[in-house]
């Protein structure tokens, strides 16, 4: 399925000249020319990605961002600003857009933005994590070996972080700063506690992964007390 | 605990048998409330929530010779078919359904002919539960489940809703909606298991 776009553009040569090179390069695009038009269609149908101009009719681009962001949605947003607009840039990315690009710029330079924006969008949905003989599924929080269990948000962030680090040795306060971001309840106290909820959870799916602590850190092993059941 | 009286008008279904089997269904009682004492004496912790004992009605053990085509004869209803005698025991914790097991199978009144642990193999609908047939010494057979609250609780409202066909929407995405709320009730129970292990200081699993 091709990628979705919304372009706001107020503009109508610039408008249709990004359309047409947009969808050239395979998007599918809505083009819209000011703020009000690009909320109704936006409430209407999903996007993949939004590009707004911040000099708009009706309403500007920061405004159409801050109302996206209240009314919860998350679509990834490319601001386009002019050149002088310092402040526009500052106050756009504080209100929640995810990248900007000061015009005039070069088509190939918009395009890789669209590509990075879109593309950051996929990374994030990775739906079936494996390690050893679990998975997780991203999408319904299942945990499963011989038998599933549906995990709290904390426990499948926590979990999916150790599937994707498998490598590495995880220190506290990574996980601690990943997992829990800034909250300022969480402490070490919390980690403990969640990582005794995974092993626990990891025992009653009947997998030998379990999640062991060594040197201050901690990372996903295969349970040496099951070694007998997995080379019977 | 109480129990279905056969009607005595006509011959039970199982003959002279009745007052022996209550004596089992007694003796299963006592084996469980011996270790509650001991644990609750021990550790304080009272491993049992609740507890269904019961001898299977007249009724209704006609019907389940019937269904399964065997005849309607005492002897059937004691040798072919194992849950005439039945003891469900309804746990606080997880890791009390398995002391629990682990005190059934220690008593020499009682042989496990066959075991199942729906809890670590939970069925395809997210059925949980741990079935033991046991035989006693005088060869009487009897059905235990060992359950959770929550996996208690989980059966019982599935039960509500198994015979009711739904107006719209597909039976696929319901039964699919049922193992979720299994599947979260029991990730539920390892996390009160844990906070439990974490509270007493002590790993007993």
């Amino acid at each position: 399925m091709s990628v979705r776009l919304l372009l706001a553009e107020d503009t109508r040569d610039l408008n249709r000249a990004l359309t047409t090179v947009l969808e050239h390069e395979g998007y599918e695009v809505c083009p819209v020319f000011d703020g009000e038009e690009a909320l109704d269609r936006i409430r209407e149908q999903g996007f993949d990605g939004i590009i707004l101009d911040i000099m708009m009719p009706r309403k500007d681009g920061l405004q159409v961002l801050r109302e996206l962001r209240a009314s919860g949605v998350f679509t990834p947003v490319l601001l386009l600003t002019a050149k002088a607009e310092v402040d526009d840039r500052v106050v756009g990315l504080d209100s929640g857009a995810d990248d900007y690009l000061t015009k005039p710029f070069a088509m190939k330079e918009l395009l890789a933005r669209v590509r990075s924006m879109t593309r950051r969008r996929e990374d994030y949905t990775v739906e079936r994590l494996s390690f050893a003989d679990v998975s997780l599924n991203a999408d319904t929080f299942e945990l499963s070996a011989a038998n599933t269990v549906r995990l709290s948000v904390k426990e499948f962030e926590l979990m999916q972080t150790f599937v994707k680090n498998a490598d590495h040795l995880l220190s506290g306060e990574f996980l601690l700063g990943n997992v829990w971001h800034a909250e300022p309840d969480a402490d070490i106290d919390t980690l403990t506690l969640y990582v005794s909820y995974l092993r626990g959870k990891l025992k009653w799916v009947g997998s030998n992964v379990t999640v062991s602590s060594v040197d201050g850190g901690y990372r996903l092993v295969t349970d040496p007390d099951s070694t007998d059941r997995v080379l019977a | 605990m109480p129990h279905e009286t056969p009607e005595s008008t006509t011959a039970s279904i199982y003959g002279t048998h009745l007052p022996q089997m209550e004596a089992v269904l007694d003796r299963l009682v006592q084996c469980v409330e011996s270790l509650r004492a001991r644990m609750e004496a021990e550790m304080g912790i009272n491993p049992v929530e609740h507890m269904l004992a019961r001898i299977k009605s007249e009724d209704s053990m006609r019907d389940k010779l019937r269904r399964k085509g065997l005849p309607q004869t005492t002897e059937a209803a004691l040798t072919q078919l194992y849950d005439a005698i039945g003891i469900r025991i309804v746990c606080a914790f997880l890791n009390d359904v398995y002391a629990i097991r682990d005190h059934l199978a220690d008593d020499p009144e009682f042989d496990i002919v066959e075991e199942r642990d729906y809890i670590r193999h939970a069925k395809p609908n997210g059925y949980r539960s741990y079935h033991l047939i046991v035989r006693s010494q005088q060869g009487y057979y009897a059905e235990v489940q060992l359950r959770t609250i929550s996996m208690d609780t989980w059966a019982a409202l599935e039960h509500h809703l198994q015979y009711k066909k739904p107006h719209k929407g597909n039976q696929r995405l319901i039964v699919q909606e049922l193992k979720r709320c299994a599947d979260e009730l029991a990730s539920t129970d390892v996390s009160m298991q844990t906070l439990r292990d974490a509270i007493l200081g002590g790993d007993d699993s």
